[in-house]
């Protein structure tokens, strides 16, 4: 089967590498005996190729060959150090990596850690969930009834409340005693003009000061009988 | 027998290596320094000879090689052993060329060279031709030359196929091995750059030198 030029020359690789199939290769042939042109390109080629091979190596040069000598020694003590383990020498890789990325920012990263427990160990016990008055004169319940068997002294079932609303500052602005059960009603009336105030310290709820209206809960002490 | 062990890896899988190189690469694990020796002393002539067609420039040659070489070392225990010791190092200095040349044509090409380029450096022959007069000898040394400025004009894709076909001598498999591609591509790329050199010498040849291939 005749073949065209296009078609020849595509196979020319093939052809001068010894790589064409049997039936190809005698078309080839075919054409080449009748075509001086592809004949004339198959020959340039095959010359090519064979210069190509007796073009001589490149030498190294003797400093590459020291380099090379260089980077095989190191390679090789890493792996000897690492004892062959790829999980190892990854280890190692990445330890080195952030050591070297984090030995700018050690001191900067130390004293800001050290000052944040500082400051830390300063204030977190001033921090409180509770409402809690310390010594006040004011003698007040915080949360249920205290007794005391000892003392033959107990608080009074009757309450008196105490009325007050308290600005920002901690100051008074208004207060009133009210006496819902009429159990002191008359001792009030004659103290009212003797009631004296104790300085009520700002009072703290979850560390924040608290104003406004508070009631206060006074629940008097009586002899037990 | 020792063959067909030598061909399995430690995963049991089926491997490329011939027992010369399973042996080597063992020896390259285990931090043997002969292995080391061995490696240098088997490849880092044909490794460095390639780069420098790819290239043509010895420094950058020497740069790219030592690259090759330290990813071949640091890269011996992840080796999955699916390619011939030969390919997977050709493999490893072509694509190490490769980003060569894409960052030299990004960075370097507006730089001059400060000093002047040294006509030794770029010598293209060491061992004279023992053809019966000085004549011929330099007439071979000429046509090399020719064929080396030739080979630097042709596309790096197609230059790429011809050295490793033409002056590394691999097989068509091995080359499509190496470059990743399909046989007929490197087909392909081998019949473009033979063609593309062709010309190259054609148009460089005057009559005197017209039988130079020879």
């Amino acid at each position: 089967m005749s073949i065209s030029c296009h078609t020849a020359k595509r196979h020319s690789a093939d052809y001068v590498d010894g790589r064409l199939r049997a039936d190809r290769r005698f078309n080839v042939v075919a054409h080449l005996h009748d075509c001086e042109e592809c004949a004339t390109y198959f020959e340039q080629i095959s010359q090519l190729r064979a210069a190509l091979k007796a073009v001589p190596e490149k030498p190294i040069p003797q400093r590459l060959e020291t380099s090379l000598q260089i980077i095989a020694s190191r390679q090789r003590a890493e792996v000897l150090a690492t004892r062959g383990s790829h999980w190892k020498a990854t280890w190692d890789k990445w330890k080195f990596r952030v050591n070297e990325l984090m030995k700018p920012l050690a001191i900067p990263a130390t004293g800001g850690l050290l000052s944040s427990l500082l400051l830390f160990g300063t204030f977190v016990f001033t921090i409180s969930t509770t409402t809690r008055l310390v010594g006040y004169e004011v003698p007040v319940a915080y949360s249920s009834r205290s007794e005391a068997t000892l003392i033959p002294l107990e608080l009074g079932s009757h309450a008196v409340f105490l009325n007050m609303s308290i600005d920002s500052n901690g100051r008074i602005g208004d207060y009133a005693v009210s006496d819902p059960d009429c159990k002191y009603s008359a001792d009030l009336e004659a103290q009212r003009t003797n009631i004296s105030m104790p300085s009520i310290p700002t009072v703290f709820a979850v560390a924040q000061p608290i104003s406004g209206d508070i009631e206060i809960r006074f629940l008097p002490l009586a002899f037990r009988p | 027998m020792a063959d067909s062990i030598a061909k399995l890896s430690i995963t049991g899988s089926q491997s490329s290596l011939s027992a010369e190189d399973a042996r080597l690469l063992r020896g390259l694990r285990a931090g043997i320094e002969s292995a080391y020796e061995e490696l240098l002393a088997r490849y880092q002539q044909p490794v460095y000879s390639m780069v420098y067609r790819l290239l043509g420039d010895q420094n950058d040659a020497c740069d790219v090689v030592q690259e090759v070489f330290l990813k071949v070392f640091r890269s011996v225990g992840s080796f999955q052993e699916r390619s011939s010791l030969r390919t997977w190092i050709y493999r490893i200095a072509v694509n190490e060329a490769h980003n060569h040349r894409r960052w030299f044509s990004r960075h370097r090409k507006n730089e001059v060279a400060i000093e002047p380029e040294n006509e030794e450096q770029r010598s293209y022959g060491v061992t004279p031709d023992p053809g019966p007069s000085p004549f011929d000898w330099t007439r071979n040394r000429e046509t090399r030359a020719l064929i080396e400025q030739a080979l630097d004009e042709v596309s790096p894709v197609f230059r790429t196929a011809v050295v490793l076909r033409d002056i590394e001598d691999l097989s068509y498999e091995e080359i499509a091995d190496i470059l990743q591609v399909s046989l007929g591509t490197v087909k392909s790329r081998i019949l473009r750059g033979r063609e593309a050199l062709r010309r190259a010498l054609t148009q460089r040849l005057d009559p005197g030198l017209s039988e130079a291939f020879v």
